[in-house]
């Protein structure tokens, strides 16, 4: 069963954001290559949006 | 769904001087201002700080990021240079990534010959679906495009009205779905 993860809040509004996307992103650094999913090939961000206001935030998907 | 108005910015992909496709993005501007409830602006390319010792999001700017975080579409407006986009337009494109996900985009091509700029456009639509943009399956094609506008930007082929209006239909149509699934549809994880 999926885990279930903490809906981030869209701090211009308040309102809960949705998690619509996982966005594959390419390492452009060492640093970055160190987070590196090797079976994706990238490191996955998640694409979270606000209803109330349209904005947008993301954060490291982990996996 | 929300009630803040569409936005649909049209992004002129050029810097060069003497660029047609100025007269094809005030054209499509034109269009999409005549709609109710869509906002929408020129966003020039050559009007961006683009600094080139830096690529991707290092040479991000604010501005530019806002724009891309309120729109719901883009209308990329690309003349085709040695059958591909202007360098910088892909520079600029290259500088947001989050801000594009589930957003529509259609392509307008501009070119001194027939083929209107199929080639920028089969060229583009790789870049526009690995930058997380929807692209839509109408294009407009300004071919012979000193014959299609007169010096001052005048349009002198009245066909490109209903083949921009076919291109905006489709396009709105997608950005408010779009919109409604970044809004309301999770992604099962």
């Amino acid at each position: 069963m999926a885990k279930q993860k903490t809906k981030m809040i869209c701090p211009h509004c308040g309102a809960a954001m949705n998690h619509h996307a996982d966005k594959l992103v390419y390492p452009t650094s060492t640093e970055d290559s160190k987070k590196m999913n090797t079976a994706l090939g990238g490191v996955i961000a998640e694409i979270h949006c606000c209803p109330g206001c349209g904005a947008l935030e993301s954060r490291g998907g982990g996996e | 769904m929300n009630s803040r108005p569409l936005s649909i910015p049209v992004i002129l992909g050029t810097t060069r001087k003497g660029r047609m496709s100025a007269h094809a993005a005030h054209f499509m501007l034109g269009q999409i201002e005549k709609r109710d409830g869509i906002r929408t602006e020129l966003i020039d390319i050559s009007k961006l700080p683009m600094p080139v010792d830096d690529a991707g999001e290092g040479i991000k700017d604010p501005l530019f990021s806002e724009k891309m975080v309120m729109a719901d579409a883009l209308v990329i407006v690309t003349p085709e240079y040695n059958h591909s986009f202007p360098g910088l337009l892909k520079h600029i494109l290259d500088s947001c990534l989050k801000e594009y996900i589930h957003k529509a985009a259609g392509i307008v091509g501009v070119s001194a010959g027939p083929f209107g700029g199929v080639r920028v456009i089969q060229d583009l639509i790789p870049v526009i679906r690995e930058l997380g943009l929807v692209n839509i399956f109408w294009d407009v094609n300004f071919g012979n495009v000193s014959k299609v506008f007169d010096e001052s930007g005048n349009l002198l082929d009245e066909a490109f009205v209903s083949r921009a209006d076919k291109f905006l239909n489709e396009l709105i149509w997608m950005a408010k779905t779009l919109r409604y699934g970044r809004d309301n549809i999770a992604l099962d994880s």
